[in-house]
């Protein structure tokens, strides 16, 4: 009897395995037989012999356009260009001689072409040091030691990154509008720091000399192959730092401290659920109004003139705050959004703001007061703050987006205060594995009397090709 | 019957898991009772559903410190296409019962140096060109045919709750019949990757022979098919994965594996502040 179950059992297992198999083999007729046949075994173990000097280096050329410029309430005070073409060599290399010690370097040299100016001048070549220094670490330890030209990047935030303390004058020219992107090209700190790591956080301590004195803002675009020292040692500066993981919300706590500009900045970011994260940033300390330090940066790098005519206004210095809060969310594995919220306590109201325009569009406003009103704009610009108090950042970026090798960006910077608009889009496209090709429209929408409105130039557009070595 | 369980029984993993004691166990049980009774037997020996997962894991995962280099190719409709190329560190962390990793590209040119950690069910993403370490979600980690995802070293036996469906005879990628186990895996922790998946594991060797991934919506996202069995490390492991985009057959990635190697992985690796730092020695 037994025997006869078992018997029976059989042919229903073995009629239960033919469909299976058929499944299985249905599910195998999706690989082609190319992909069972190719080998990359060899490719792989050759990469994996790791050289002391590790680089990456592309040259990249950025062709801009921008609309013609327009009639606004506040004039503004220099020619624009219409177009301008960047031709760039990008450098990093890092270089291990020894286990304890690694060499950083990056570099950027770019020539430069635009209108009205000719082929070669002096301002065709500019060169951004970025990074220069040597790290070393004590064998059989957990501390690190670095000395020279260092970019150190703080906060979660995308749009706007209150704790990065050491990122203000550190801009130099790039193509996208993106903060991501201006990230990429920005200049080091000269500076000492500590750091000691640990397998359940980290701490560090960041000394930056003087070693000159302020530049004008002026001197915006790096001259030639000045390092630009006098932009981002222009004060004595410390930044401390400690970073752990308690309830997964992974808190940085920073203090920094520089005469006049001491703050302190607090970083944290948490999953919601399986799709979300998110992030808030905060720094704060006594602060003066944007408008004040403005018009006091102008005044002592002497490019205002000691009375300035327009008055500061009546803001006195007190402690103020800088927010960032927001989250990512990924939708259908596809497309990662982030929506981030941002506050600046020090920066335009709509009064400022109307009085920005009453100011400077009065038919009795000369062109000194427009220019110093723009003043005010480039200043924020330049220490990479937004200029009013409150706005939104909104970005979308969608790798794989149709195809294989397209990846589309999306990102607006909204005023809250007046509804204008900073919008770009950008396409990249990897033409092959060392080849992109990208392209991004940017525009400035708004009324007139708004902060996006009131430039004079509404719309650019840029074409971008890179070549990796 | 008495089915051949890879040697695992110095891994950390083994040694951390009491179930596998009790399996052992259980098999020398049901070899005594295969003499007596040889139907009941069947039955008796047939591993509980997550000890196979332990079992699988264990032939797919080195139980201690390692290395590992990747290459991603990525065909269209058969055509090799992009090719990505990372090295992978992994290391157990018995506390948790999960690997932390840490993901270097090596190519192509314009990824390299970029990193990505996993430890403990987070997620950074770091770009040396923007010096920023992002923090990514689950959903994130697998955007991408061949996503994050799908490199890292994980223990399915620690993220999800199997169930054994059936016990078929299937053909794996080169198309050698495979008994195997048909297993349903349900996810059961915030940090697993996907939301469900089916897992065939070969009996006899506990070899995974083939998954398939679902997204939230009980969407099929992908296939995997894992072959080229090889001795590294201790073990026999698969050194080659195909996946197919379920929703795109045309497209179909193959992972390499290659150069496994025993390494000391140090504990600030899996640390965000260390991203900026990390060369490899």
């Amino acid at each position: 009897m037994r025997w006869c179950v078992a018997a029976v059992l059989s042919a229903l297992a073995t009629i239960r395995v033919g469909s299976a198999a058929a499944q299985g083999d249905e599910d195998l007729d999706l690989i082609p037989s190319e992909v069972l046949e190719d080998s990359t075994d060899g490719q792989a173990v050759e990469e994996l012999a790791q050289p002391p000097l590790s680089s990456r280096l592309f040259l990249e050329d950025a062709f801009s356009l921008w609309s013609p410029s327009t009639s606004v309430p506040v004039a503004y005070p220099a020619e624009l260009v219409s177009w301008q073409n960047r031709l760039s060599l990008d450098v990093n290399l890092r270089w291990k001689p020894w286990k304890t010690l690694v060499i950083n370097f990056s570099d950027r040299l770019s020539a430069f072409a635009e209108q009205g100016n000719p082929i070669l001048s002096s301002d065709t070549f500019r060169n951004a040091l970025r990074e220069g220094y040597v790290a070393w670490q004590p064998p059989a330890d957990h501390t690190y030691f670095e000395a020279g030209r260092v970019n150190i990047r703080k906060g979660v935030g995308l749009g706007f990154n209150p704790t990065d303390f050491f990122k203000t004058r550190t801009l130099v020219g790039q193509a996208s509008l993106d903060p991501s992107v201006l990230r990429q090209n920005r200049l080091g700190t000269l500076l000492l720091r500590w750091q000691a790591i640990w397998s359940g956080g980290s701490a560090s301590i960041a000394f930056a000399p003087k070693v000159a004195d302020s530049p004008d803002l002026s001197n915006g675009e790096p001259g030639r192959f000045d390092p630009r020292f006098d932009a981002t040692n222009d004060a004595f500066r410390l930044l401390c730092s400690i970073g752990f993981d308690v309830w997964d919300l992974n808190p940085e706590i920073l203090a920094y401290f520089e005469l006049g500009r001491s703050k302190l900045g607090l970083n944290l970011s948490r999953p919601v659920g399986d799709a979300v994260i998110a992030y808030a940033e905060w720094a704060g300390g006594p602060q003066s109004h944007l408008i004040t330090r403005a018009i006091e940066y102008g005044q002592e790098t002497g490019t205002l003139p000691p009375v300035a005519p327009i008055d500061p206004p009546n803001l006195s210095r007190k402690f103020r705050s800088d927010l960032v809060t927001g989250f990512s969310w990924t939708v259908a594995t596809a497309v990662t959004l982030n929506i981030e919220y941002h506050y600046h306590q020090a920066g335009f109201s709509r009064a400022n703001w109307r009085s920005w325009f009453d100011v400077g569009g009065a038919p009795e406003a000369s062109p000194f007061l427009a220019a110093e009103l723009w003043y005010l704009r480039a200043y924020a610009s330049d220490q990479q703050e937004p200029i009013s108090r409150h706005q939104l950042f909104l970005r979308a970026a969608w790798p794989r987006a149709f195809v294989t090798d397209l990846e589309l960006t999306g990102f607006a910077f909204v005023s809250l205060l007046d509804g204008s608009v900073l919008s770009q889009v950008s396409a990249s496209y990897y033409l092959s594995s060392v080849w992109t090709a990208s392209a991004y429209a940017s525009a400035n929408l708004g009324d007139d009397r708004s902060e996006r409105g009131s430039f004079p130039q509404r719309l650019n557009s840029i074409l971008q090709l890179t070549r990796y070595f | 019957m008495f089915h051949k369980v890879p040697t695992f029984r110095n891994d950390p993993v083994f040694r951390t898991a009491p179930m596998y004691r009790r399996y052992f166990n259980a098999s020398l049980l049901a070899l005594l009772g295969a003499v007596l009774a040889p139907a009941q037997a069947v039955a008796q020996a047939t591993p509980s559903p997550s000890d196979i997962i332990a079992a699988s894991d264990n032939v797919k995962n080195p139980g201690q410190p390692f290395r590992v280099g990747l290459t991603l190719v990525e065909y269209k409709r058969g055509q090799a296409h992009d090719a990505v190329k990372l090295t992978v560190h992994s290391k157990f962390e018995g506390k948790g019962g999960q690997y932390k990793n840490l993901v270097r590209y090596t190519a192509p040119a314009r990824d390299v140096g970029k990193l990505v950690l996993l430890n403990e069910g987070n997620m950074w993403f770091y770009d040396p060109a923007s010096k920023a370490s992002i923090r990514i979600s689950a959903q994130q980690r697998l955007v991408g045919q061949a996503s994050d995802g799908d490199v890292l070293t994980v223990n399915l036996a620690r993220d999800y709750t199997p169930k054994l469906i059936d016990e078929p005879t299937i053909a794996d990628a080169d198309k050698q019949q495979r008994s195997t186990w048909h297993l349903d895996l349900v996810a059961s922790t915030d940090s697993a990757m996907y939301a469900h998946l089916e897992l065939w594991v070969e009996k006899e060797t506990y070899r995974p022979i083939k998954a398939k991934f679902y997204s939230d919506s009980n969407r099929v996202l992908k296939l995997a098919f894992y072959r080229k069995y090889e001795e590294q490390l201790g073990g026999t492991r698969p050194t080659e994965t195909i996946i197919v985009d379920a929703i795109d057959s045309n497209l179909v990635t193959k992972i390499s594996y290659s150069d496994f190697r025993a390494e000391q992985v140090r504990e600030e690796w899996f640390q965000r502040d260390y991203l900026p730092r990390f060369t490899e020695d």
